[in-house]
């Protein structure tokens, strides 16, 4: 066994632990607490952020990119939220989508679209599956009742489809150049056997935002709704095939790096705002006094420290572990038991923080509870039992073989 | 005689006050702009209203013209306003308590002196100024050791011919941005004492807490400079300082979490994932009989720390063991629907934490509860103290 990191891997961690420290933590509380949703956003960090290389990661090197690997992605990814987790998922939002042009798309559609997302440092990408009656139904589609699911839906009209229907809390809707968007082009068949993957830009003639969604955590990650008129879609943007979307199936596996890359990144994410908080509780127990001396020197204030750490060093393995597998093409559930684990973790080390620091006040106490409120979107996130019982699924059916 | 039977007074208590919160309060507190932590302000008109209906005055005796309510009715009301706005609940919670025990503790004069405008005023709220900036409340590092030595009050009421001369600050006062009548805390040449300063006094500076604000209701600081107040002002000795120890704040907690899992039964019998009601899926039903359980559990230890403040000799007799009832209920209670409420909110799926829906604010108002002031890591070290008859002395006590 071998837990040393390759150079390449060491100098991605130093960039974006120095781009965290020096750029995204003292914009991070101010941006948290703007009142309104629009206010929460920075352009310029993510400016920033893409001229580091951090927006275009993973993007195959022949197409400008950076090409790195999973182990790496999974420490910046960690890295970032050390500073901010909203902001790093902001930017591994695109790592997501960025996996599935380069895998799933043909070649013309890369140059069409890849070519532009790695050259423009504000090109954001986006992802529309949930809708207002179809959340839980798109991940685990009941068997008894195959009309359930998403609704929105795509007619064939010569060389274009047309679109009509919406998308529900969709992350970067109102700030994303480019989404792929799940519709139904069989409305007769199940889910998975009648819907089709297109790749829709921003600007396409009856597409629009609607509500921009105000979320109690991870305020700097946009989220709103879309809304289809007659939209318009080339037919030369599907994806894949028609009624065969490349949805975040396990059939795809690791074919569009979506749906394994996905939990490694909750996962990684969390392990960051771990890091975050236990750091930040350790500086407030040496340094906030009660009763004239450290809290550190009460019992019960080092016993929520050790196990603030030990749930986070325990998080680290099992991150490392995913990615150092997921870079050697070894399937297993891990990735989705690391992701579970993770919705636990952070938000059990982020509550011992606040904790620690007595509640939401001063500048300290504002940050801790910052923290619970991030941790608290992984609760929300794809539906966490949802996600626990597909794991559970993946499991038997492994057992099953 | 074990029972728990509600009395025909507590009921009709409930259910009046449960039209009061669907008619009155609801309409207000789940507007989508109230919703947003945003706008925390107590709305007024709904203080009002709830005036109107005796709330202000509910722990009162009925003698002075209040509703006489005991502490488990006072808990009973509690909850059923936090169900509708943990801001409202928690400022009629403590104008109710403090009423109790200031004019309980008034002379006769003092009480014809304040007791008429309080009960005509609806917006006469009342406050208790008893916590000096810089003053540890914590036990912390003092757990199981005597406190090393008292701490003498910085504020002053200096005695000159025919006034008191107030000179003081205070800090974390409970409706301080609300209260027309003040009790405060200051020492005199014969001790500390308590000294009623009405909302307009020379020299009463009161100043809101900033944003973002980790409590209910309203809080603030209260700093009088060389205010003169009458001679008459002074409360007799011995007056209680806090309200006759009604575990309000715990029916507080209690109602919001509450308003958590009736909105999440509610949303999981409409919401229809997997081809039927989300509350068919056992994932979903259990989380559910989870925060059922919960709540059911921390209501029975609520009241029964509201069934203790009733009863004085309820230890005496052996009813009850001799063990802090209200922090353990405080301490369960915090705890256990903190998770209620997260599970609840998770039942929402994506809308659990937009700020124009419900459960985000139910879920910042039960973290409130758990890791604000009083937190249960401090309640824990007092009720270990208890466990092993490690006894505060009264002047120990003083000193804290």
């Amino acid at each position: 066994m071998d837990f040393a990191l390759s150079n390449e891997q060491r100098s991605w961690q130093m960039t974006a632990r120095k781009f965290a420290e020096e750029e995204i933590k003292p914009i991070s509380l101010a941006l948290d607490e703007a009142p309104d949703a629009h206010g929460t956003f920075d352009w310029d960090i993510v400016e920033k952020g893409s001229k580091l290389g951090l927006r275009t990661l993973a993007v195959p090197k022949e197409f400008g990119g950076e090409g790195t690997d999973y182990v790496t992605q999974a420490i910046v990814m960690a890295e970032l939220a050390r500073g901010d987790s909203a902001i790093s998922k902001t930017f591994s939002q695109n790592w997501k989508w960025s996996h599935l042009i380069a895998q799933a798309c043909n070649a013309e559609q890369k140059e069409r679209f890849l070519r532009p997302f790695v050259a423009d440092h504000r090109f954001l990408l986006g992802k529309g599956i949930t809708e207002p009656s179809a959340g839980s139904d798109n991940r685990m589609p009941p068997k008894d009742d195959p009309k359930a699911g998403l609704k929105l839906r795509a007619e064939r009209r010569g060389d274009e489809w047309i679109l009509n229907g919406e998308k529900c809390f969709i992350a970067n809707a109102p700030v994303g150049k480019l989404f792929f968007i799940d519709a139904r082009t069989d409305p007769n068949a199940p889910l998975r056997q009648g819907t089709t993957m297109f790749l829709v830009p921003y600007d396409t003639p009856g597409f629009r935002i609607g509500k921009v969604f105000n979320k109690s955590g991870w305020r700097f990650y946009r989220n709103g709704e879309m809304i289809f008129e007659n939209a318009r879609v080339p037919h030369a943007n599907v994806v894949g095939h028609v009624n065969n979307s490349d949805m975040k199936t396990e059939a795809a596996g690791d074919r569009t790096g979506g749906d394994i890359f996905g939990d490694l990144e909750l996962a990684a994410n969390a392990l960051g705002v771990c890091d975050d908080a236990c750091e930040a509780a350790m500086k407030y127990a040496r340094t906030a006094k009660q009763g004239g001396r450290p809290l550190f020197d009460q019992q019960a204030v080092q016993l929520k420290i050790n196990r603030m750490n030990m749930l986070t060093e325990a998080l680290r393995s099992l991150v490392m572990r995913i990615a150092w597998e997921h870079d050697r093409k070894i399937h297993s559930a891990n990735a989705g038991l690391a992701m579970n684990f993770s919705t636990d973790v952070i938000q059990e080390v982020t509550e011992l923080n606040l904790e620690i620091h007595g509640g939401a006040e001063g500048m300290a106490g504002r940050h801790a509870e910052k923290l619970t409120r991030d941790a608290f979107i992984w609760s929300h996130l794809a539906g966490d039992s949802v996600q626990r019982l597909k794991v559970a699924g993946r499991l038997a059916r492994m057992a099953a073989h | 005689m074990y029972s728990l039977s509600l009395s025909p007074e507590q009921h009709e208590f409930r259910d009046t006050v449960r039209a009061f919160v669907d008619g009155e309060v609801n309409p207000v507190a789940l507007n989508a702009a109230r919703l947003d932590l945003g706008d925390r302000n107590p709305p007024l008109e709904v203080l009002r209203s709830a005036s109107r209906v005796g709330l202000r005055s509910l722990a009162l005796p009925e003698e002075l013209g209040g509703a006489g309510a005991d502490a488990l009715t006072c808990c009973i009301v509690t909850e059923e306003l936090a169900a509708g706005d943990a801001g409202v609940a928690a400022v009629l919670g403590e104008t109710a308590a403090l009423a109790r025990a200031l004019f309980a503790a008034m002379s006769p004069q003092q009480r014809e002196r304040f007791l008429p405008a309080f009960l005509e005023d609806d917006d006469c709220h009342l406050a208790l100024a008893d916590r000096e900036p810089g003053a540890d409340k914590a036990l912390g590092i003092d757990y199981h050791r005597p406190v090393p030595q008292a701490r003498a009050l910085d504020a002053t009421a200096v005695r000159s011919r025919d006034e008191w001369i107030v000179n003081g600050a205070w800090e974390r006062v409970g409706n301080a941005g609300l209260a027309r009548l003040f009790a405060v805390l200051a020492r005199t040449d014969d001790g500390p004492a308590l000294f009623l300063v009405p909302q307009g006094a020379p020299g009463l500076t009161v100043t809101e807490d900033p944003e973002p604000r980790w409590y209910h209701g309203s809080r603030g600081t209260v700093t009088l400079k060389d205010s003169r107040i009458p001679l008459d002002n002074r409360l007799p000795a011995g007056a209680a300082t806090r309200g006759g120890e009604v575990p309000w704040p715990l029916a507080v907690n209690l109602g919001i979490g509450r308003a958590a899992y009736e909105a999440a039964v509610d949303y999981a019998k409409l919401r229809v994932q997997g081809g039927r009601p989300i509350v068919e899926h056992q994932a979903i039903g259990t989380k559910l009989a989870d925060a059922a359980i919960r709540l059911e559990a921390a209501r029975a230890l609520i009241w029964r720390a509201a069934f203790a403040a009733d009863r004085p000799d309820a230890v005496a007799d052996a009813s009850l063991p001799d063990l802090p009832h209200a922090a353990m209920a405080q301490a369960f209670a915090a705890e256990a629907i903190y998770r209620a409420v997260k599970d609840s909110a998770e039942c929402f799926g994506a809308m659990g934490v937009m700020r124009d829906m419900p459960l985000q604010k139910y879920v910042n108002d039960a973290r409130i509860c758990l890791y604000g002031e009083g937190g249960t890591a401090d309640l824990k070290l007092r009720i270990a103290e208890a466990v092993a008859s490690y006894r505060r002395t009264p002047s120990m006590l003083a000193a804290e």
